[in-house]
Parts: structure tokens; sequence; C-alpha cells
């Protein structure tokens, strides 16, 4: 099976002669597939995030997202990328305070230029179905923690993008809320949402991904090689 | 202190963009206010000084001595408020033939020569700035720039001028011993066998106002008997015409200091204000880690006021550079040395600017000093609660914009205090561009309107080489004379009859010769105005002369004239005054029929050929002035002439105005400095905003705005408040102009014409609105390209 995302000895070192963020890393996800990069903090799993979605470039080796090489993209051309095949969600949501939920959820469409019509039945769509119809027109600021992880999942969807990348998206809720969440995003991956979560909570990886990718020191430790699924599947 | 200092230095090298803004700010305010000071000192205090020094004559008086005997004029020394007096000093009005050394030819002037045995004395102490005093008869010393060595003829009288001096008052154009006079007035075929006028120099207790001068007049009037008094020069006129080379220019100067000092004041409180917030998470770990809330105050005063103080020492250095220049002429002009800045304003400006720095920075250094260490640290990190709600709200229902477009419109609505001092900024550059446009506009105007060569760009005149071409009577080296009040002023060689007829006729003959006019000048005494009146008469339309209405009409009967403002000024008449001129027993009764623009020193007139003729028969003209179809190359024309003409007569293009290509140099240096100004404060703006929004700039990149909708939103977020400023800011520097131009008029003793005011063209309107967008684009550029090229992960990462 092609592969979705191939990370090909992917080096990231921010300042010569500090250790790399991330030393010849290799990756392979296919389409699909639900993966959790787990590792302790500033183990590197932000920051191989980053290089996937070319929010960062790497200092050695490739990228390739949906057969893009992505490592060597000029900005204007990453962000088109992004567009297209990337949907981010943080941990702290990144919401935009002074917009309501629906502005939120329409960004990405906009910026991307398509039709207001066909952006705003996307985006009523996406709020039926993550259930906040009724914080369209709320502030970030009155919404929970829950349902401002919604519209920021909303916001990631809205493209109809190849993959969904979620950096540590409970990190920033209670208990009930993260589950809450990750039941959502199983949910999304069950409908054939290729999803990769980064988290350093080992019961989310478990249950809401098939797969955990352990990351330490900048190397991964384990679970490069495609699931047991993929070989089931291929 | 040490602890201050370092967190100072550290904070310093944190913030180098905005240590640059607060510096350069601080170097253009400094300098601009600099200058303006600068030059107001020096617009009264150098005259002032020359004065005392030379124990000027407040009231310089021409008496007729053959109403008053000398002990009569003695007795006036005491006279009601008289502290000192000299005289009389005999003297004679002439026309002279002036001879310079080692020029073939000479050339008349009309003179007043004065008998005295010294250049000292109680009053009037000339200073002699070359050659030495008369000591035996045939010897004369010059006012002004004059040229030792040269010879003034008159009938048979050869004067050689042995020394040069100048008269704080010019209370004379050249000075003879006593003795010399009667041999003079003889030569000079006085009718009463002396010279029939004597000179008195007067000190008064009571002169500082133009209505103690009339009381002092009338105290000596009182004194002599009747019609003794011919005539009085007051001090006041002669400081005001000594000033009048730098007057002019000071109400622009303080304009254009003020706005720049405005516009910084507004930038200095927005930068440190911006600053100082932007760096309250510091403050908040500085007192975590154990400052002070007064060593927190102080250390972030220290980290502005060490941009700010090297600002202004450095803007000190290059207002005194400035100024050095334009003082320097004054110095030249009264003798009083080199002038340089008054220390007081060298000490008093950077100081203002410090203070204003100051208070700028202290008010949000108290406020977060107060804040606990959690607080401040919280306040910094987490965005502010957002305004513009509202306008994000609204301007996103736009879908006919781009995104990138409205999100950037809606940004200044979240900071509306910072919008509005941005705006301020921008608003005042703009004015100050129209006003300088303007001004450049109406000084153009001036210079075609106040001489006749833009109408008249080529002359035909009488001046074979060798010979003394008019106005070289000081030499070689040229150069006007100091004392502008008395100036010596030279008559051109008239045509004789052969030369006017071949010069109409080759003139005529000319297919780019729209028109001629034949030109007579004439140099006339005034009763009580020592310059006299310089006549210029036209053998033609008076319209061909160029000549610019102030008020009135151009002269277009007999025994009408048109006159400057000075003139009216001097002799105390109006449009519409008689007035009776007089020359060689000669006297003619003219009506003034308007005031026409010709600032300066000298009072002039203008009148026609044929009323010149019956006030002075004998004058002629001395050339021929031509008007050029247009598209005519006044060069070849000048050419083609000339070789018609041969050698008898001199055919030139005439190009004027050069003096004030200086001036119009520095309104477009000062605007720039402003507009850089401005431009500096836009630049803060968009880098506050940027830093404050980093985080949401990586977010929008995250999901996908490219560089180029990146840029765009910055741009606009400053785009309409620059157009705006732009537009509220035009009519302001129109008022401004109109304002300003006649103050600048009435320094340079004349009235305003409406051409020097209706300088804007429609179109021009339009693009100086522009020039607030201009700005504000111009402004945002820097800091909105580095936003855009920023990787999205470094932006993610700000806080």
């Amino acid at each position: 099976m092609d592969a979705l995302i191939h990370l090909d000895k992917v080096s990231k070192q921010y300042d010569s002669g500090a250790p790399a963020a991330v030393a010849e890393v290799t990756v392979t996800i296919a389409p699909g597939d639900a993966v959790a990069i787990m590792g302790q903090s500033g183990s590197g799993k932000s920051t191989l995030l980053n290089l996937i979605a070319a929010l960062d470039r790497p200092t050695a080796g490739a990228v390739w997202v949906g057969g893009e090489r992505v490592d060597r993209l000029s900005e204007t051309a990453a962000a088109r990328f992004r567009r297209r095949q990337v949907g981010m969600i943080f941990q702290f949501f990144n919401l935009l305070d002074d917009m309501t939920a629906l502005d939120n959820i329409l960004l990405p469409a906009q910026l991307a230029g398509t039709r207001a019509a066909a952006a705003r039945e996307r985006a009523d769509e996406l709020l039926v179905s993550l259930r906040i119809e009724h914080q369209r027109d709320a502030y970030p600021a009155r919404l929970s923690g829950g349902q401002r992880q919604r519209v920021a999942i909303a916001r990631a969807l809205i493209n109809n993008p190849a993959v969904l990348l979620a950096d540590e998206p409970t990190g920033a809720v209670d208990t009930a809320t993260g589950e809450e969440v990750g039941a959502l995003l199983a949910e999304l991956n069950a409908a054939g949402q290729t999803l990769v979560l980064v988290t350093h909570n080992p019961d989310l990886a478990a249950r809401y991904t098939h797969r955990t990718i352990a990351i330490a020191d900048g190397r991964i430790t384990s679970g490069t090689s495609a699931t047991a699924r993929e070989r089931a599947l291929s | 202190m040490k602890a201050i200092i370092r967190a100072a230095r550290g904070g310093l090298g944190g913030r180098r963009l905005q240590a640059v803004i607060i510096g350069l700010v601080a170097l253009a305010s400094t300098a601009a206010s600099t200058l303006a000071l600068a030059m107001l000192a020096d617009s009264s205090s150098p005259f002032n000084r020359a004065f005392a020094a030379q124990h000027g004559a407040n009231v310089t008086a021409t008496v007729d001595t053959t109403v008053a005997t000398v002990p009569q004029l003695a007795a006036t020394a005491h006279a009601h408020g008289v502290t000192a007096a000299a005289g009389p000093f005999f003297e004679i009005p002439l026309t002279a033939q002036i001879t310079l050394p080692g020029i073939a030819g000479s050339s008349a002037q009309q003179l007043t020569i004065t008998g005295r045995s010294s250049p000292g004395g109680p009053v009037d102490d000339l200073y002699l700035s070359q050659g030495h005093w008369p000591d035996s008869d045939s010897q004369v010393v010059t006012a002004g720039d004059g040229t030792p060595g040269s010879t003034i003829t008159v009938g048979s009288q050869k004067l050689v001028v042995v020394g040069v001096a100048t008269s704080i008052t010019s209370t004379s154009d050249a000075w003879v011993l006593p003795s010399e006079i009667p041999a003079l007035a003889t030569a000079a075929g006085a009718r009463t066998g002396g010279s029939g006028q004597a000179q008195m120099l007067y000190q008064f207790s009571g002169a500082g106002t133009a209505a103690a001068i009339s009381a002092d007049v009338a105290a000596l009037r009182a004194a002599l008997p009747p019609g003794a008094l011919a005539g009085t020069a007051s001090w006041l006129d002669a400081r005001q015409s000594e000033q009048s080379a730098i007057a002019p220019w000071v109400p622009f100067i303080i304009a254009f200091g003020l706005l720049t000092l405005v516009i910084s004041v507004l930038i200095v409180v927005n930068v440190v204000s911006g600053a100082v917030i932007a760096g309250t998470t510091r403050i908040g770990v500085l007192k975590s880690v154990g400052f002070t809330p007064a060593q927190v105050v102080a250390c972030y005063v220290v980290m502005v006021a060490v941009p700010a103080l090297s600002g202004c020492v450095a803007g000190v250095v290059g207002g005194n550079l400035l100024a050095i220049p334009l003082l320097g002429q004054n110095a030249q002009v009264y003798q009083v040395g080199v002038l340089g800045v008054p220390l007081w304003a060298d000490a008093a400006v950077p100081l203002a600017v410090l203070l204003l720095t100051a208070a700028g920075a202290v008010p949000p250094a108290l406020r977060a000093g107060r804040l606990s260490a959690v607080a401040a640290i919280a306040t910094g990190r987490a965005p502010r609660p957002a305004r513009g709600y509202l306008a994000q709200r609204a301007l996103a229902r736009l879908i006919m914009l781009p995104r990138a477009v409205t999100l950037g419109l809606a940004a200044p609505f979240a900071r509306p205090g910072r919008t509005l001092v941005t705006v301020l900024a921008v608003l005042f550059g703009v004015v100050a561009v129209t006003f300088g446009v303007g001004l450049g506009a109406s000084l153009d105007r001036a210079i075609t309107d106040g001489s006749r060569h833009a109408a008249l760009p080529v002359s035909v005149t009488a001046v074979p080489p060798g010979s003394v071409a008019p106005g070289a009577l000081n030499g070689p080296g040229g150069g006007a004379g100091s004392s502008g009040a008395s100036q010596s002023v030279v008559v051109g060689r008239s045509l004789t009859a052969a030369q006017q007829q071949a010069a109409a006729a080759a003139l005529a003959a000319q297919p780019g010769t729209l028109h001629d006019l034949a030109i007579t000048e004439d140099h006339l005494s005034l009763p009580g105005v020592p310059a006299g009146v310089e006549v210029t008469a036209y053998g033609g339309d008076p319209a061909w002369a160029g000549l610019a209405p102030v008020s009135g009409h151009l002269y277009s009967g007999p025994d009408q004239v048109d006159v400057n403002t000075l003139f009216l000024t001097d002799t105390g008449t109006k449009v519409g005054s008689m007035y009776t001129l007089a020359s060689g027993g000669r006297h003619l009764t003219v009506t003034i029929a308007g005031e026409v623009f010709q600032p300066g020193n000298q009072p002039d007139m203008f009148l026609s050929a044929a009323t010149l003729h019956e006030l002075n028969p004998a004058a002629g003209p001395s050339q021929y002035g031509v008007a050029l179809k247009p598209g005519t190359d006044a060069q070849a024309y000048a050419n083609t002439v000339s070789a018609v003409l041969g050698s008898s007569l001199a055919v030139t293009v005439n190009t004027g105005g050069s003096h004030l290509v200086a001036v119009v140099t520095l309104v477009a240096m000062l605007t720039i400095v402003i507009i850089i100004v401005a431009g500096l404060g836009v630049l803060n703006t968009v880098a506050l905003q940027i830093r404050e929004r980093a985080h949401a700039i990586g977010v929008f990149k995250a999901v996908g705005m490219v560089p180029l909708q990146t840029l765009v939103m910055i741009i606009c977020s400053v785009a309409v408040t620059g157009l705006l400023a732009g537009v509220v800011a035009v009519p302001a520097g129109v008022a401004l102009h109109h304002g300003l131009v006649p103050v600048m008029a009435s320094a340079a003793n004349s009235g305003t014409p409406p051409s020097l005011l209706s300088v804007y063209q429609p179109w021009e309107f339009l693009l100086l609105a522009l020039a607030g967008l201009l700005i504000a684009v111009a402004g945002a550029l820097g800091p909105a390209s580095w936003a855009a090229r920023a990787r999205t992960a470094f932006a993610l990462r700000a806080e």
C-alpha cells in the first residue's frame, strides 16, 4: 500500500552544536491510519508534527505527504500544501479570540479562495456533525474547552484535508472532555480520516489509535513499521 | 544600580527595533527643534548686538541748512529725550561716475556723500573693514563691500576710495573729510554754493517702538525752525530690513519645527507605551526574581532613555550643522563674529525631548511596576481582551473582498488609541508634505513674480565688454552690500538713439519675439528714506514686465505709478495716495495706482517712460526686455540677435532666483525629515502589532495563509488609516500654507499677491491625499515583509 506520509531519515537541529530535536527519523503512515506519536516533554514529537505539516523544514532528510515532497517547499507553496492536505489541531486550540466560532471555522476555506456559499455549506455540515451548531456565533472566550476544541477540529476539517494532525488535543482540557475529544477523533478516523496524534498520554494513544510511535531524545524507539491493520488490509 | 543597568542592557538587546526608532525620532525632533530655536534666536540678536557695539543712531535726521544754522542744529543735542547726538555732518546727494580698478569704462551712480572728520563718535561709530579713513581731500570711504582703489568722479572732482566702512543704520553711501563737501557741491552743480543739507544723528532714551520714534522726531521738529527737518530715518526700519534676509523664513522654520516636534511627541509616546506594554512579561519576571517596583520602573526608563539620549546628542549635532550655514550669513553681515546655536538652545532642546520621552515611558512603567509578579506575567502572556470584535465580524461578511484584506482592515479597531496616534502622525506628515509642496510652488512664483526675468527672459543692453556692468560697483567679485538700506545703485548706461533703433529693428525682425519692452532705470532720493527709491520705467504695457499686483492695479495712465510694499511702509502712503517726486529741481506729483509684489530691502516704483520723462528728461532706456513666443529657445534667440546687433550691444539670457534654490532645498529637506518621522511612527505601530499578533499570524499561516496574504493583511491594517489621514490632512496643509505665506511675505516687506496662494492644482490634491497612504505603506512594508517571510513554526511559538 502506498504511504500517505513518509519521513526518510529526517533530522532537525535548531542551533548548530545543540542536540538534534529530531534525529534520523524514518516513519511511514498509510492512508486511513491513526497513529500516535508518544514521548516525554522535549522528545521531539511536536517537531515531527511540524515537519509533516511543513510548518518547519528539516535540516536533513526528506518528508513526503500525499506523494508530494514538502520539506523543500517555499513558504507560499507550504501554505498552499497545508490548505489542501493538512488540518491542524493544537493543544491550546489556537482559535482567534476576536472571531466567532463560525468565522474561525471558515478561515482556512476563505484563505484558500473557496466560494463563499460552498464554504458556508461545509461549515454548517461540520457544526452539526461536531454538535456545536448552537455555538456558531459565540466567541471562543464564551466556549468550554471541549467546545473550543470542536471548533478547532471543524476548522481543521473545512478543506477536507488528507491528514489530520493533532498536537496534544486533550492537553488543555479536563479528563471527561479529553475523552470526548478522543472519541471524536476516533470517529473521524473510523470514517476514513488519516490521523496523526501527538500525546504523552499512553491511555489516549492506546484507545484511539492503531499504532504508537515512541520517540525519545529525537529518535524513534519503536513503532515505525506498518501496523498489523495495514498488513491485514494489504 | 548594577542590576538595573544589567537588566536594562539585556532589555535593550531584545528590543533593538524599538530602540532604533526611539533614537531616530529623538534625533529628528531634536535636530529640527534646535534649528528652529537657533533661527528664532538669530532673527533679532545679531543686529541688536552690532547696533549697541556701534552706538547706532536711533534717528538719522536730514536737515535743510538753509533754514537751520549750525548752532541751532548743535543745540538739538539737548532736545527732549536725546541722550547722545552727533553732527551736523554736511552731505550732498549727487550722481557720480564710478571706475573700478582694472576695468575700463565707468558707470553712473547716485550717491549721498557725507563729510565726517573721523569714523568714530558718540553716535554711529563706523566700522572700518578695509583701508583707512580719509586723511586728505580727494579721498573717500565707501559703505558696504566697496573696492579700495576705485575712483568716484563728480564733475571735475576725482575721489579715490581709500577705505570701506559700515554704518549699522546705513547713514550714508560714502564719507569724505568735511572740507571736501563744498567742492563736491560745486562740482555737482548745486545752486546754493554749499550742499544745503546736513545729517544729524541721535540716540534717544525711548526709541524701542515706532510710536516712541514718532515722539522723538516730534521733539526734534519742535527744537528746530519750521521746515528745517527735511526727513528722518528710524533705526527700527533699518533693523527690519536687515532682518528681512532671514525673517521671511522664520515662520516656515517654526512651522516645520513645531510639526516635527508634535509628530515626534506622538511617536515617542506611542513607541514607549508600546514598548513597555510589550515588555510587561519581562517586568513580571524581574519582579519575581527580586526587583522592587522602583527598580523595575528605573530599569525600563533607562531602557528608553539610553536610545533617546543617543538620538538627542546626535540631533543637537545635526541641528547645529544645519543651522550654521544660515547663521554664518548673518555673521558676515553684522561683523559680530561667527554665530552659532545659542548654548541654551543646545541644552534646552535635548532636555525637552528627553523629558517628553520620560513622560511617555514613566506612566506605563509605573503601572507595570505596581502589578504583582504573577499579574505582570499573566498580563504579558495572555492576549489582552480584544477590542474591535464588531468590526472583525462586520468585515468578515464582506465576501467580495479577499479575506486577508478584511483581516487587515479590522486590525486598527483592536487598538483604537494606538490607531489614533498613528493617524495623527501620518496626518501631520501629510500636512507637512502639502505645505511643503505649496510653499515650494509659492517660492517659485515669488521668483517669477518678483523679478521680470521670467516674463522677459532676454535682455539687450548697452554694456560693451570692458565697461562696468550695472550692479557691479562692488568689484569684480560681485556681492551685494551688507547694509541694504542705503545700497548704492548702478544706473546702467543709456542706449543711444541709434542703438535703440537698431535694437528695436532687430527684435521686431525675429520670429521668436512675442513683444519687447524698453526699460529705463533711475534712482530717486526720497526725503526721510535713506535708500531712496529704485525707479523702473517701461516703454510699453507694464503687464509685459511680469509685475504681480498685490492690491490696486497696474498703472494705466500718465502720472500713475505702482510701488512695492516697502515704499508704502517707508513713506506712510497707501494705494490711491498722491506722492511728489523730485529730481534735479523738477517735481512731479503721481498717484499710486497699485501695490506690486517686489519683496526686499529696497523701495521700488514702476511707471511709464513718459511719466519718468516728465521728471527726468535725460533718462533713457538702458535695456530692452524681450518676451519670447512659446517654444522659442532663449539662448538660440539671444545668439541670433547678438549676431545681428554685433558688439555694440550685449544680448543676454536672464536667469534669476538661484538664491531661493537653497531655501527650496531646505523646505524639501525638512519635509522629508517629517515624512521619515511619520513613517517611523507607522513602522513602530506595525512592529508592535506584529509582535502582539505574532501567534495569531502563526495560526493564519498554519491554516493556509501564504506570505503574500500576510503582507496584504498587514499593509491593509494601516492603509485605510493612512488614506483617511491624508484626506483630512490636505485641507489642513492648504490652510497652513494660506496662513503662513502672507506672514512670510510680510516679513519680506511685501504684501501677498493672489498668485502666491493659488498654487495648488486639483490633481495635486489627489496625489497629496494619497501621500498618507504612501507613508503608511512605506512604514509598514519592512515589518510586514519580515512577518510574511517568518517561518510558521517560529511564529506559532511566539507569545
